[in-house]
Order: structure tokens, then sequence, then C-alpha cells
């Protein structure tokens, strides 16, 4: 057994023991890092890396040599040439590189019962082709797109999975499989309705939006189901607007189908991984309810009231704020690591990951001479 | 998932009879593998 598969078989037991609440060898780490920064890091051009994926080979290869983590770093769903040739206006290239996502409107507020009725045919025949001009027009020409678009996908997908194979094959890291869903309120909120939308819908059409609910989870759980749910990994669900809401407006309109999209998929035997975006220190008693060993990654909030209420059902994680990585000092990022395991690791169910990621390098900035400081911190000093 | 644009296995054999006797067994994943690579891409598109 070489080296390289030693490492993967003993990270990949760090995390099954850590998703089924059993305490690690250590504190399993990931780096906060994208695959963005991972370009700038390497001295490449932004925009024509995600062109030519044949560049992204020695950027990652840098990328592992120089940060250790568990993890495979970097990856993106955000590739710009299949948003290209779908005329995407959700998701474009900004002038410096980085796909961004604009505000934007998918459903109108006169189509939620056409939504209610059938969601995905919504999505198909309204939703799509306002949101992606090339999917706008005659029927053979938005075939055609569709058709070129998805290849493109596939291809650039199937390329990345290439890299990433044989990175885990040199660096030994944790062989996870991942899928990705939305809770439906932020499903509604963020293609289709918008921020603003969805804010304005909340005191205009409450129960619309709850009857939308309950209509897309469905596509939601087959949306964030693996092909096998007793692979190692997990569905990643980023959550965004319950900060947002009044808490009587979470109680009725977010929290009923997220909590039942989270349990279908505990019932199936997944693992769920939440990314509590924003501050939902109010809502912890309701995170709580939530089954037993659910992956929650925190942005913002106090970690030892999270550890306190949370951490003896839930894995914790998150909350290294990633700022500090620009503003201190390497011994004050070290500092932070450790004042943050200090509260977070006793007893296990922790999982070191910053609270947010991480995409902007630059060259003359202490940003990556103090995330390599931290992330070698805790891989050896994270031994329970 | 009620949907024109999606069919499970039973409903696309259904809408074609002219597979009627042929190797389900090959045939079923396959068809179903790529009805879920299409509604994968178009959720994916609005994550």
């Amino acid at each position: 057994m070489t080296d390289a598969v030693a490492m993967t078989n003993e990270r990949n037991q760090m995390f099954r023991d850590l998703f089924s609440g059993k305490t690690p060898k250590r504190v399993p780490l990931s780096n906060p890092a994208t695959q963005d920064f991972a370009i700038q890091y390497a001295g490449l051009d932004l925009a024509e890396c995600q062109w030519d994926l044949t560049k992204l080979e020695p950027v990652y290869e840098k990328f592992c040599q120089d940060f250790v983590t568990d993890t495979y770093p970097g990856g993106s769903i955000r590739l710009p040439s299949h948003y290209q040739i779908l005329g995407s206006t959700p998701i474009v290239m900004s002038s410096s590189g980085f796909m961004q996502h604009p505000e934007v409107v998918g459903l109108l507020a006169e189509e939620y019962d056409e939504f209610i009725a059938s969601p995905y045919d919504c999505i198909v025949e309204k939703v799509l082709p306002r949101l992606f001009t090339e999917l706008n027009g005659a029927p053979g020409k938005v075939a055609m797109t569709l058709a070129k678009a998805m290849r493109a996908q596939s291809d650039d997908l199937a390329y990345l999975g290439t890299i990433r194979a044989k990175m885990n094959a040199k660096y030994g890291y944790a062989t996870m499989m991942g899928a990705l869903t939305e809770a439906p309120f932020d499903f509604m909120a963020d293609f289709l309705r918008s921020f603003k939308g969805i804010s304005g819908d909340v005191r205009r059409y409450p129960d619309k939006i709850a009857a939308a609910c309950e209509a897309v989870l469905p596509l939601m759980i087959k949306k964030g189901t693996l092909p096998n749910p007793a692979m190692l990994g997990y569905t990643f669900i980023p959550l965004h607007m319950a900060p947002y809401l009044r808490d009587k407006d979470f109680a009725t309109l977010y929290w009923p189908t997220f909590k039942k999209l989270v349990e279908t998929m505990a019932g199936m035997g997944q693992n769920v991984q939440l990314f509590v975006e924003q501050d939902w220190m109010r809502y912890l008693d309701y995170l709580y309810e939530l089954p037993e060993n659910t992956i929650m990654r925190f942005e913002y909030g106090d970690p030892k009231l999270v550890k306190e209420k949370l951490g003896k059902k839930h894995i914790i994680s998150g909350f290294y704020p990633i700022t500090l990585l620009q503003t201190g000092t390497k011994q004050q990022c070290v500092d932070k690591a450790k004042e943050l395991m200090d509260v977070l690791a006793p007893g296990g169910k922790y999982w070191f990951q910053a609270d947010k990621s991480v995409i902007n390098f630059e060259a003359k900035g202490p940003v990556a001479d103090n995330m390599r400081a931290v992330l070698e911190y805790v891989h050896e000093n994270g031994t329970y | 998932m009620d949907s024109k644009y999606y069919a499970t296995w039973e409903e696309y054999l259904a809408e074609h009879p002219e597979l009627e006797g042929k190797p389900e067994h090959a045939i079923a994943p396959k068809i179903q593998k790529y009805e879920d690579a299409v509604f994968v891409f178009v959720m994916d598109l609005l994550l």
C-alpha cells in the first residue's frame, strides 16, 4: 500500500467516525480556499484558466503541495462555458474573471399558481427562457443550445474529475462524494423571486410561498440525493434567507419544508452539511431539532453557545474568520485557530472549516502565508 | 415528480411500446440515467 492510499484510508476513517458521532483520530480540516484562489496563487489568469482547463493541473499541483488539508481543495460547479452557451443572466463572468450572481427574477409573482401546480414544468417553460437568453427562441435553436451546453459542462466536469483523481491519488485526500441542494424557501428566493421579490412576497403572498415550498420540496430532495446513500459523503445545503426573516415568518414559511428536506436526507442514510450563512443564533433551538449528526458549518455567531446547545447532538464546523487571514499577524491567526479548537474540539463532533471561502489572492498580501500557518497548526495539534 | 419533462422508466416504457421484449435490464438504467442527468443539469442552473 502506498503512503497516499494509507492516508486516504486514514482520512476516510476520520470522516466516517466524525459523521457517525464517534471521536475521530484528530480534528479533520479543510482548506477554505477555492479554485479561483488557486489559479491566482499559481500566477495565472483567472478567466483563461476557467475556459482552458488544461492549465489547471499544475495549478492544483501547487495548491495541494503548499497547503495541508484532509479534503480535496477547490473544485467548481460554475465554469463559464455552458453559461456562455446558454446566454446566462444569473451567473456571469466579471471583468476580473470571477463568476458572479447578480440579482435576477426568474419567476413573476403572478406565476406562483403555475409554479405550484407543476414546479418543474414551470421552470422549463417560464424560468429558464427568462434567465437564459439562448433558451428563449425557436424550439430547434433551444434544443441545440441545450445539447451544446450539457456537452460543455459534462466535458468540463469530467476534466476536473481527472485532476481530482490524480490529486487524491498523490496527496491521499478523503474520497467523499457530494450532492448539492437548497432549502425550498431559499430556492424560491435565489434565482426565482430574488431577495427583494421574496421579501415583498412574505408580506403579500405568504400562502403562495408556503405552497410553492411544499411543491418544490420533492425536486429539492431528488436534487440532493447521492447515487448511493451509503457512500462516504454528504449533501451540501447552503442556507441563505432565514436571518433576514421575522421569527414568525421563519417558523411558518422557511422551517417546515427545510426540516422535511433534512429529515428525508437523513432518513435515506445520507449525511447533510448545512452552510449556516450569516447569524442563526436566534434559531439554535430549531437547529437542535434536526436529525442527529447533522453537520453545521457556521459563518457568524457565538461558538461557545453553539457548542453548548448543539455540540452534543450535531457536528459543528466553521466560525474561523477568513478576514483575519488578511488583517492579522501569523501568530494572531494561529491563536484564533487554537481558541476555536479549545472551544469546539473537546468531545469530538468538530470539523475545522472557515466561516466562508477564500476566493481572492494578492501576491503581496498575507493571506496565503497565514492560511498555511493555520492549516498546519490544526493538522499538527488536532490529535484527540 | 409529475412533469412532462421528466419520466421514470415505467412512464417512458409506457410511451415507447417498441421496447417491449427488449433487454429491459440494459435499457432501463441507461434511459433513466439521462433523464436524471438532464434534471440535475437544469436544477444546477438555478442553484
